[in-house]
């Protein structure tokens, strides 16, 4: 039973001041094992306010991070799952699901956790899942100014994931969940 | 009506020392002999000539218990260690018949108990289940009250142990099918569901498991750090032997199980002492099929001794009439009125308040204060005294006391402190006679 926090363009501060207290509350230190956020936080305070909450950390970079140290893509493995991170403006069409499944192929993972549109998705094809959290500020995107704060937050358990989905709607805190299941015998890519 | 003069019987100058260790508890002599059972009636014995245990003893080979020891200190009191007396051997064979009988008399039992079992038979695994009323008098109620009790402690296990994620899968699994949707090949966005009775990882309700899980994990790393450190000199508490991971793996489940069915006391430090002797004596036992279920026999157990000092462990009950300050009054009160001059001495003149040194002897149950043979033997009187475990350890630790009085007469109050906290080797048979002779002088 680990769980992994996916969370990502915060915005703060150019965009929005702070997470919403409904979220902070909810996200105290002790609980979550890993954090992997897609990028554009901005700044290093919020960089050290999500290593409070977890000392594993996993960033990639946003166009707006002011850290350029972090990297473009980042893959790592969780349990029985390997995990890929990328901010995704890169990614052209931005948020179209053929391109990021192509880029999930490529770093040879079952999930891809990417941002950039600030609109929470859950998409599976024949190469495996891809999530994007969203915002957890609800900043507005290059898309659009309309945008629900939301995060995720994976139970992974053996071959079994629960999504958690953490939305903002109306100024209540709503969690839905998505269940799948990994085969044994890892899909062909 | 308090004795004011110490009795005769202790002024003799045989008490004011503790006797030197020796490997052979024969070395005394004939006072020893003397002292060493209250019943008997020998006034002179020899060194016992090694008496093969008569045929009625079960047929197998003798088992010294307390073989593994990592440091070697040598077993002085531990009766049965090296060659069993004739006495031990007739008591040994008295309580095997005892506990072969199709009703137990535990009044016998407790009697015979009380002097020491004596390792030979492997039978104090049997006889403490006893004496804590796990094992019912009737020998032909054994097999379906164990039954029942161990498939009870399985339950306990499933349950409490289970992790939220499982937890969750199981509530689903009762409330819906498994999706079909893990068919390869199929795209298409995932279809979300409600969360079951609003729990998510995150949740800060009250009843919401997930949180109770987050809040129950301190108190598990509690129980994992003390277990790790209980008995760090023996091999089957310690170390990194596939025995001692097990070892300490089952005491980790029966605490776990215990804080979780005991939530107003959860878990306090010291209950892994206490656990200890228990879970050793149950697991040496020769009996196979008992080995097996060692767990799920020491977890009730454990319950049941601890039920009398309960009390103890709880700190809001501190204060209160039933709570460890009440005790050590109680050891107290005792002290003066079998030895007043060494009451005023240590409380008054110099001033050792009982709390420095008995809150330890007291919740503990001594385990801590001498070598774990002896605390064995100690606790073979504790559980079979019929006054009760509390009342006998009183009267034990005031027999303490008493052994040491010319050392603690002239010392002062950081001599007297340092001889109490770290309290010198003695002879356990000499000690629990002594204690047993307070019982008939108590004033109430």
């Amino acid at each position: 039973m680990v769980l992994v926090l996916a969370i990502g363009d915060l915005h703060i501060p150019h965009r929005a001041p702070d997470l919403p207290p409904k979220f902070k509350s909810m996200l105290v230190p002790g609980k979550i094992q890993h954090i992997i956020c897609t990028g554009n936080l901005c700044i290093k305070e919020v960089h050290d306010y999500l290593k409070s909450l977890c000392p594993s950390l996993h960033i990639t970079r946003g166009e707006y991070d002011e850290d350029a140290r972090y990297p473009e893509t980042k893959t790592l493995t969780i349990g029985q799952f390997k995990l890929g991170l990328c901010h995704g403006h890169q990614v052209v069409p931005w948020g179209d699901l053929d391109s990021l499944a192509m880029l999930q192929r490529q770093l040879d993972v079952d999930i891809l956790v990417s941002g950039h549109t600030h609109q929470f998705k859950a998409y599976k094809h024949e190469g495996g899942v891809v999530i994007n959290p969203g915002s957890a500020t609800g900043a507005y995107s290059s898309i659009t100014y309309d945008v629900n704060p939301s995060f995720v937050l994976m139970d992974i358990d053996g071959l079994r994931v629960v999504v958690y989905v953490y939305e903002l709607i109306d100024g209540e805190v709503k969690v839905d969940k998505i269940d799948f299941k990994k085969t044994a015998t890892a899909a062909t890519h | 009506m308090v004795k004011k003069r110490v009795p005769d019987w202790l002024n003799s100058s045989l008490w004011s020392s503790p006797h030197p260790p020796s490997p052979s508890p024969y070395d005394d002599g004939e006072d020893y002999r003397l002292r060493r059972s209250s019943s008997a009636a020998e006034s002179t014995v020899q060194p016992p000539v090694p008496v093969p245990p008569p045929s009625a003893t079960r047929p197998e080979p003798p088992k010294v218990e307390i073989r593994d020891r990592m440091n070697d200190s040598s077993d002085n009191g531990g009766s049965g260690s090296g060659t069993p007396s004739v006495e031990d051997i007739s008591r040994q064979a008295q309580l095997v018949q005892e506990l072969s009988r199709k009703v137990i008399n535990v009044g016998e039992l407790r009697r015979l108990a009380s002097q020491g079992i004596p390792d030979g038979a492997g039978i104090r695994s049997t006889v403490w289940k006893l004496l804590l009323g796990y094992l019912p008098v009737d020998r032909g109620l054994w097999s379906s009250e164990l039954a029942k009790k161990r498939s009870q402690y399985k339950h306990f296990k499933e349950e409490l142990l289970m992790n939220p994620s499982e937890i969750t899968r199981r509530l689903e699994k009762s409330t819906s099918s498994e999706n079909e949707e893990s068919k390869c090949g199929t795209r298409g966005l995932l279809p979300r569901s409600e969360i079951t009775q609003g729990e998510h990882p995150l949740s800060l309700g009250k009843t919401s498991i997930w949180n109770q899980f987050f809040q129950d994990t301190e108190i598990i790393e509690q129980i994992d750090r003390d277990v790790k450190r209980t008995h760090p000199g023996m091999h089957f508490f310690s170390g990194d032997s596939q025995l001692a991971k097990s070892n300490q793996e089952a005491l980790k489940n029966i605490l776990i199980v215990f804080a979780k069915l005991n939530p107003g006391i959860r878990y306090v430090q010291g209950m892994n002492e206490i656990l200890a002797p228990l879970f050793y004596v149950f697991r040496n036992d020769p009996n196979e099929e008992n080995t097996a279920f060692v767990e799920a026999d020491t977890f009730f157990c454990f319950v049941e001794l601890l039920s009398g000092f309960r009390d103890h462990f709880c700190q809001q009950l501190d204060n209160s009439v039933v709570g460890i300050r009440s005790t050590i009054t109680k050891l107290s009160r005792l002290l003066k009125e079998h030895d007043e001059e060494l009451w005023r001495h240590l409380e008054v003149t110099t001033k050792v308040n009982p709390q420095f040194y008995a809150f330890r002897w007291i919740t503990l149950l001594l385990t801590q204060e001498f070598n774990f043979a002896d605390s064995l033997i100690i606790w073979d009187t504790l559980l079979s005294d019929p006054e009760g475990p509390l009342e006998t350890l009183l009267r034990v630790c005031i027999a303490m006391l008493i052994l040491v009085r010319r050392r603690l007469l002239a010392g002062d109050f950081t001599s007297n402190l340092k001889l109490l906290q770290h309290y010198p080797s003695t002879n356990i048979s000499h000690l629990l006679y002594v204690a047993n002779k307070l019982r008939t002088q108590s004033a109430y």
